[in-house]
């Protein structure tokens, strides 16, 4: 998706009619679009095309430990990727978190959207409040969860437990093999919010007269469900997969703070072990080689998702 | 397809029930911020209402008092220790400066961009577009090691300017494409009718079209002040010594024990800001978050 199209210029913007006399190239003034993009060009460029790049390019080098320096050899990062262990089971932890959060949220956010879509009294209110956990850091979100979810002091997990519907000698961030699925808690509770926003949109600007119809004709409350609001949804729910998907994809806030990709690494992701090769081996050249391989993995997935479901922006 | 009564009262109970528990962990989190340490690890089970409320976490985090006075203040001394490290005064004026020069950065870019991309017809122009959305794809770990390299040798690294320009960065796209939107729902000939009387473009959108879409840029703005006030990744790389909200919350979290206490009050008052904007601009933010892809 990052290509490196640039723009071309050439413009076809109807002119005003009284000649006027033009002390700059036309390409220097409000008529020409040039003007208008070029400082949003210029930063992207500089901020964002050219680190691109330089990664890349720091990808080629090797690293050595012991000097410190980093010796040109293009292949040495990229064989060690496709052979490091870790980095495909921090594949399998990135896809299964991906795929599980936004199922979840998709579905819950559906229905929590035809549940708050009515004209009300009250309505309104609860609407409002539904978004208030879409402003919460996610940092403060990790935290928040972190001390709810503990095993001794939580409020959710000693719930949990006092309800059996949790063992007690498996706190759920502390257990290898829950704690994703406590992160997932976390994201869940932060991105519901988001789904259920732009459902309610999209609800809100469906036509009225095929649900007329529909009801005349003695449609059940489900037949019109499946036949007429999901069908004329799709298109928005599509989009709304694409952008979380992507957002999903490179989750770190959440497994930084609340896990630190552990307990081992359990909860690591694509995103978390770069960080982690960068903050605690300050192997640099590789931290870019695994940053890029994610970005590699987002524009196939995503890809794909264009492709197969015919999202457009 | 009309409700009755009894459909009406269980969507009513559902729905109060399911923004109920939503509402929960910041609930349980403002409770928190108020709770004593004893209440907040207490051995016997979760406590509920039934402690002392207390302002010490308050006063630590947003006054800078040290525990050590406030504990000989009480002649209580329970839990005494801590440096002053969890004054968080100059963390809340650097978070605010960050995120108010990245969306003021954020919004100029945008607002001129979104400009030209909805009302002037060029080659290649939604290709341009799905350049600058593409940059949405990128995740920020990606360009995170080439940008510290570059901003050390800018001197950019550890400074509040470095943090606005890359906050700007991530925020671009959604704040182009949110403005754009806005924008196409102005009609055509109001720019056409200006042309007609003689109007520059750039009068045009300075004196007709942008007060025409000030609410979008009002949206458009609170969330580019959200995406940046609540930004951890790119801080958490970038800076040392300036740490924005979500980073210095994350430091409260040591090897002797976590400062729960401060940690509910810092927390609780970084929500409160965007609380108050998001409720400001609810209308035009649902309306732009479709992003124009109810338009046929």
């Amino acid at each position: 998706m990052v290509s490196n199209q640039v723009p071309s210029l050439a413009v076809d913007v109807p002119v005003s009619e009284t000649p006027r006399r033009r002390a700059w190239p036309r390409f220097l003034t409000s008529e020409h679009p040039f003007p208008w993009l070029a400082p949003i060009t210029a930063l992207i460029l500089a901020f964002g095309v050219y680190p691109l790049l330089y990664a890349l390019w720091l990808s080629f080098f090797k690293r050595n430990p012991v000097t410190r320096l980093n010796v040109f050899n293009p292949t040495w990062n990229w064989g060690k990727l496709f052979a490091d262990d870790r980095v495909w089971g921090a594949i399998g932890h990135t896809y299964l978190y991906t795929v599980t959060a936004l199922s979840i949220e998709l579905c819950l956010g559906l229905a929590i959207a035809l549940l708050l879509d009515s004209d009300r009294k009250g309505y309104g209110l609860l609407r409002a409040l539904m978004t208030l956990p879409l402003v919460v850091p996610p940092a403060v979100t990790g935290m928040m969860f972190l001390l709810m979810l503990d095993g001794s002091f939580g409020v959710i997990s000693t719930g949990l437990v006092s309800l059996g519907l949790w063992p007690p000698q498996h706190p759920i961030l502390a257990s290898g093999s829950t704690a994703l699925l406590g992160v997932l808690l976390a994201d869940i509770w932060q991105w519901t919010p988001f789904m259920v926003l732009i459902m309610l949109a999209g609800l809100r600007a469906l036509p009225k007269e095929p649900f007329e119809a529909a009801a005349i004709d003695g449609a059940t409350t489900s037949q019109a469900f499946f036949r007429l609001t999901l069908p004329m949804l799709s298109k928005i729910i599509a989009l709304a997969v694409l952008i979380r998907g992507v957002d999903l994809f490179r989750i770190y806030d959440y497994v930084k703070v609340m896990t630190d990709s552990g307990p081992g690494t359990a909860t690591e992701t694509l995103t978390s072990y770069a960080g982690t090769i960068y903050f605690k081996n300050a192997d640099f050249p590789y931290a870019s080689t695994i940053s890029l391989f994610t970005l590699l993995l987002v524009i196939i997935t995503s890809s794909l998702f264009i492709k197969l479901f015919k999202v457009r922006f | 397809m009309q409700e009755t009564f009894w459909q009406k009262r269980l969507r009513d109970v559902a729905a109060v029930l399911v923004v109920g528990i939503f509402m929960f962990p910041l609930f349980w989190w403002a409770l928190t911020s108020f709770k004593p340490t004893s209440a907040i690890f207490d051995k016997d089970g979760i406590v509920w209402f039934n402690f002392k409320p207390t302002l010490v976490n308050y006063q630590v985090t947003m006054l800078g008092k040290s525990r050590a006075e406030l504990a000989i203040e009480s002649g209580n001394t329970f839990g005494v220790g801590g440096a002053s490290s969890y004054d968080s005064r100059q963390t809340i004026i650097d978070s605010l400066i960050v995120a108010v020069g990245a969306t003021a950065l954020t919004v100029l870019l945008a607002v001129l961009a979104s400009y030209a991309l909805s009302r002037m017809r060029f080659y290649g122009r939604q290709a341009y577009l799905n350049w600058i959305l593409s940059q949405r794809f990128m995740p920020p770990i990606a360009i995170i090691v080439p940008v510290v390299f570059m901003f050390h040798y800018m001197s950019l690294l550890d400074t509040r300017l470095g943090l606005i320009i890359v906050d700007t960065l991530i925020n671009l796209p959604i704040a182009v494409l949110l403005m754009k939107s806005f924008y196409d729902d102005v009609p055509v000939d109001v720019d056409e009718a200006a042309m007609i009387d003689g109007a520059s473009r750039l009068q045009i959108f300075w004196r007709v079209v942008l007060p025409m879409v000030k609410g979008g840029v009002a949206a458009t703005a609170v969330l580019c002040f959200i995406f940046s006030w609540t930004e951890f990744l790119l801080s958490l790389f970038l800076t040392n010594s300036i740490r924005t909200l979500p980073v210095k919350i994350t430091t409260f979290v040591t090897s002797t024990g976590s400062e729960w206490g401060f940690i509910a009050a810092l927390g609780t008052t970084a929500v409160i800001p965007s609380f108050i904007f998001i409720l400001l601009v609810q209308k035009q933010l649902v309306r732009g978050l479709t992003l124009g892809s109810l338009k046929e």
